[in-house]
């Protein structure tokens, strides 16, 4: 990845992660906000609910405070407590309750037993314990009706003046869905009353005390204005936990999967005089219209943020190619100087860091030209220096026996002329082996000067190892890894070679690869006067073919390996130095690498790295 | 002081004479006028049928006093131990529409109302007479027969405009103008046993107890009705009432199958039913608490059944024995109700769970509250006849009254019918209606009414 990639990428990471930060921060935030209002809107409602139930409250006991207070009602309180008869009263609660608009009402005896009751007239003569421990206050209590079914009732219990004992009233307005439907309800509101199946009422008819048996949440008992709530279902969780704390709950209920249908319902517990909750007041607010709002501020959010982003990467790659483009001519440049050319150089604009750069690179090539070229002129001078001295040295040794030769010639000439044949015989002798001593010289620096181009085809490695093995050690065979011992040269040498069965084609020429691996062998026996092992061997490493030459001779110093590869450098007494510069010049010319191995006294080896030829 | 002594002594004779010819006039009953009556019921098919009762006689009647009388027939006689009766019928009577009353027409409405539940197994006339024959002996089938379900009708009424059930031979005859809420009933000149002392009656049907008697105020009405639970207010608001003192008995039918086929359960229920929360609030003191069939002024050994509840008891009959949700119908409303729902109530405690469930026919459900007829004063003949009205077809043998009692004892030892009260039937009339009585069986005798102001 380029820099002006990395460059782009990060600022536009940077930028993104910034906006996608901020967008949600103001969502985060908005949503809240609506939410709270939402909640305080859906409080304000509750708290009118609750308002609106205290005043119902206030009605049933102003309407029972009347009907004890009425004459009719203490003249039927003093006929009873003084007769004792109670059947002229038995229809008496429903005409009161009808005068007064009670739900229910039932007139309560001194003893504690029912006179009369409107909603279930069959019921005098049972005892009505609520009438005992009755506050002043209004309560919540759960009736039994005839055809065995419950009602819940806002209640209050007042006693008729005039008479001790007292006889008493308790008279109550029925929770349900009139109630319901009497309550101010906002547009987008809905409001229903859960009655709990499990404060339903197994009266002891005979003592009047009642005991409550578990149930499940039963969607059809939680009834709105228009019959049951619509997704009474959903409101399971809410209603439950409200009637397990006994306190009021909030949350959100969702009766569809729409977000726009989702409704911040509030239930509150309804307690009876006992504190337990026997009915929960549900008040659900539409969240309808803050979704909407929600939405499409986050739509105007996901679109200033998306706008923000391709802005960003806009000015990113602006800036990206602002800040990468002197840095990437520095890199090219870099390149062309790491390619040879020192010639190169990169225009500074303006004067920050990379404008200094850039100048410094400038000089820095300028300097570095300048020194090749003080290089190249000195180690020309060098060469040519080492050239003469070591030509110099080569030929000063034929040289020395010709002049010997030649002094012995003109001395000779005084000798008779048999014993002057022989002499000129001999000398003429001796001159022409060095004569051919020096040609071979001059040859060999020749062909130094002149290695020829290679011509490159496709070979296998295995095959190049082998030719090479066959001719220093004929008595191998071919396939066989250690096919036997014989002598190369004055002492026992073995030979090994060593091949991979994996294919190591290779674009070289066969020849010239054949004469440097040759040189390397000569090189290693001449390494083992004493004796030792030759192992040749190669194998493919990646997409290169490794051609292993070893030795088990008394290998090389350090420093030997550092000047090894140093034209006319040599450890021999009789070589010119050319033989692994020759080598080396053969494998560069095949886009290859060579190298040396060695441990004093381990032996060396030298390895040759051959670029695998393709399919 | 001679003075005033003369005075009075001619005064005094003068007073007299007046005040004996004013008492005269208001005991000779005077013809004509219209007589207006109100009702709760239909009048034809409610369990009174007071219109009905105008329209048609039976072969027999009950009298004021609760002795059979001939009606439709002058005599009858029985054969072969009670399995063949023999009735004559009296001559000359006619139909309303002038058709004369014959053995076969009268076969043919015996046939008509007969629904595979009469006490005959045949029905045939024999010149003037009429001959039933049973395969069980019909110890008290002329009782029988003055019963509501054996009035005479003409069942070929042709194309009278007079619907087919109203053509009897009665007192009355219905009018032309007549319709469901208002029968106009015109006096039959040509009755057989003379003619009635008003012209017309007017029966206005459906009519709520409370405006019977706020009509009865305002004299838009001569003759209401008074239920028993109400008798106490129409006495404390003076009315004028006539009633008969147990006209009805009021009881409760057990079913004999599912749950209730278990006899310990019917036990518990008949334990647990309080009478005395019935007789003293819902019915208001009227009546009387009964658990025997018969009145004790009928039979005389009433009081050996016990009244009392005993809820201990009814749950140590029910014996924790499981019992599903029981439906306890009733006929009616008001004090039916309050009644059924009470009940209800009872059984509850005693672990029973009862629905009161209103149903405009009683039928025969888990528990029924029924209100049966009390006809008679003969003891057998009434008892087969409230047996029958509760389902119940078998003949009651007459015999002494410890036969009778054994008899009774037996039957209700079975707990399907347990008794509850005797109630009264009764009526408010007007100021202006005199000579009104009531039936034994609590039907009103508008035949021998008159009114006061009448031409």
């Amino acid at each position: 990845m380029s820099l002006r990639q990395k460059l782009l990428l990060l600022f536009s990471l940077t930028v993104a992660a910034a906006v996608a930060a901020v967008a949600w921060t103001v969502l985060v935030r908005i949503r809240r906000v609506f939410e709270q209002r939402d909640q305080e809107e859906t409080a304000l409602f509750v708290s009118q609910f609750q308002r609106e139930f205290q005043h119902r409250s206030a009605e049933v006991a102003a309407a029972v405070d009347r009907l004890a207070a009425g004459e009719g009602a203490r003249a039927m309180a003093l006929e009873l407590v003084q007769t004792g008869d109670a059947s002229p009263y038995l229809t008496a609660a429903q005409t009161m309750a009808q005068d007064a608009q009670l739900d229910f009402l039932e007139i309560v005896g001194p003893d504690g037993n029912v006179v009369s009751s409107a909603q279930w007239p069959a019921r005098f003569g049972y005892p009505e314990p609520a009438v005992f421990n009755a506050a002043n206050q209004p309560f919540l209590k759960r009736e039994q009706l005839p055809d065995g079914s419950t009602a819940l009732g806002l209640f209050a219990v007042r006693s008729i003046r005039g008479t001790d004992p007292p006889v008493k009233l308790i008279g109550g307005a029925r929770l349900d869905q009139s109630f319901l439907a009497d309550l101010p309800v906002a547009p987008g509101m809905q409001i229903g009353l859960y009655s709990d199946p499990q404060t339903a009422v197994n009266a002891d008819l005979a003592t009047g005390a009642t005991s409550s048996a578990a149930a499940a949440y039963d969607p059809t008992r939680l009834v709105g204005v228009d019959g049951n709530l619509p997704g009474a279902a959903h409101y399971q969780r809410l209603i439950e936990t409200a009637l397990k704390s006994g306190a009021q709950t909030n949350g959100i209920v969702d009766p569809t999967a729409r977000r726009e249908d989702s409704l911040n319902a509030t239930a509150t517990p309804l307690k009876n005089q006992s504190g337990d909750a026997m009915a929960v007041l549900i008040v659900a607010l539409s969240r309808a219209g803050m979704v909407e709002a929600q939405q499409h501020i986050r739509a105007i959010a996901y679109g200033v943020a998306a706008g923000g982003i391709l802005l960003a990467i806009a000015f990113s790659l602006w800036i990206a190619a602002r800040f990468s483009r002197p840095i990437e001519q520095l890199a090219r440049a870099a390149e062309e100087v790491a390619g040879g050319n020192w010639d190169v150089r990169v225009r500074p604009r303006g004067r920050d860091e990379v404008s200094v750069l850039a100048r410094s690179f400038n000089h820095m090539t300028a300097r570095l030209a300048d020194q090749r070229e003080r290089l190249i002129q000195s180690e020309r001078v060098a060469a040519w220096r080492e050239l003469a001295r070591r030509l110099a040295h080569e030929l000063k040794n034929p040289l020395f026996p010709l002049q010997l030769t030649v002094e012995n010639l003109v001395r000779a000439r005084e000798l008779p002329q048999e014993e002057f044949d022989e002499v000129f015989r001999e000398s003429t002798s001796t001159l022409n082996a060095e004569i051919a001593n020096l040609k071979k010289i001059v040859g060999r620096f020749s062909d130094f000067s002149k290695m020829p181009k290679p011509e490159l085809e496709r070979i296998e490695a295995s095959d190049v190892i082998w030719r090479v093995a066959l001719l220093h050690c004929p008595w191998l065979v071919r396939g066989v890894k250690d096919s036997g011992e014989g002598y190369v040269g004055p002492a026992p040498i073995g030979c090994s070679v060593e091949l991979s069965l994996e294919p190591m084609p290779l674009n070289a020429d066969p020849e010239l690869l054949h004469r440097a691996l040759s040189n390397l062998v000569l090189n290693a026996i001449d390494a083992m006067p004493n004796g030792g092992t030759l192992t040749l061997s190669a194998r493919p490493i990646g997409d290169k073919v490794e051609l292993r030459v070893a030795d088990t001779g008394e290998g090389l110093t350090p420093e030997e390996c550092e000047r090894l590869f140093t034209p006319y450098y040599t450890t021999k007494q009789h070589g010119t130095g050319l033989g692994l510069a020759i080598v080396q010049s053969v494998v560069a010319d095949h886009a290859g690498t060579i190298s040396v191995e060695s441990h004093a006294g381990g032996g060396a080896a030298f390895i040759i790295m051959l670029p695998k030829a393709g399919a | 002081m001679f003075r005033r002594c003369a005075i009075s002594f001619f005064l005094v004779p003068a007073f007299l004479v007046l005040a004996e010819g004013g008492a005269w006039a208001r005991t000779r009953p005077h013809y004509g006028g219209t007589l207006r009556m109100e009702i709760a019921g239909d009048g034809i098919a409610s369990p009174d049928a007071t219109v009905l009762h105008l329209l048609l006689d039976g072969l027999t009647r009950f009298g004021a006093d609760g002795a059979l009388h001939p009606a439709l027939a002058m005599n009858w006689k029985s054969e072969d131990s009670g399995h063949r009766w023999e009735f004559s019928l009296r001559p000359g009577v006619q139909f309303h529409n002038g058709v004369p009353l014959t053995a076969d027409r009268v076969v043919a409405s015996l046939n008509l109302a007969c629904n595979g539940d009469c006490p005959w197994t045949t029905v045939h006339a024999v010149g003037q007479s009429v001959v039933f024959v049973g395969d069980s002996p019909m110890p008290n089938l002329p009782w029988l027969l003055a019963e509501k379900q054996f009035l005479i009708r003409l069942t070929d009424a042709g194309e009278d405009k007079v619907p087919a059930c109203c053509v009897g031979t009665g007192p009355f005859q219905i009018g032309a103008q007549s319709n469901p809420e208002l029968f106009q009933l015109t006096a039959n000149e040509g009755y057989w046993g003379g003619r009635p002392f008003v012209d017309k009656i007017q029966v206005a049907t459906g009519k709520s107890i409370r405006d019977q008697w706020l009509d009865l105020s305002l004299g838009r009405a001569d003759v209401v009705e008074v239920p028993a639970e109400d008798l106490r207010q129409a006495q404390q608001q003076r009315l004028t009432i006539v009633a008969a003192p147990a006209a009805e008995l009021l009881a409760l039918e057990i079913g004999e199958t599912g749950a209730l086929a278990n006899p310990m359960l019917r036990s518990s229920i008949a334990e647990a039913v309080d009478r005395s929360a019935l007789f003293n609030v819902i019915f208001q003191k009227q009546g009387e608490i009964t658990a025997s069939l018969l009145p004790q002024e009928l039979t005389g050994f009433s009081f050996l059944f016990t009244t009392d509840r005993d809820l201990d008891k009814a749950h140590e009959l029910r014996g924790g024995l499981a019992c599903p949700p029981l439906t306890l119908n009733y006929d009616g409303n008001g004090a039916m109700q309050l009644a059924a729902q009470r009940i209800s109530l009872n059984l509850r405690e005693a672990g029973f769970d009862v629905q009161a469930v209103a149903l405009k026919a009683p039928q025969h459900g888990d528990l029924t509250l029924r209100l049966l007829p009390l006809h008679g004063s003969e003891p057998a003949a009434a008892m087969e006849i409230l047996l029958r009205a509760g389902g119940e077809q078998a003949p009651v043998e007459d015999g002494s009254p410890a036969a009778l009692y054994r008899s009774e004892r037996d039957y209700l030892a079975r707990n399907t019918l347990v008794p509850l009260l005797d109630l009264p039937r009764a009526y408010a009339i007007g100021s202006r209606v005199r000579d009104f009585a009531l039936l034994a069986d609590g039907t009103p005798d508008l035949a021998s009414a008159s009114l006061e102001d009448a031409p």
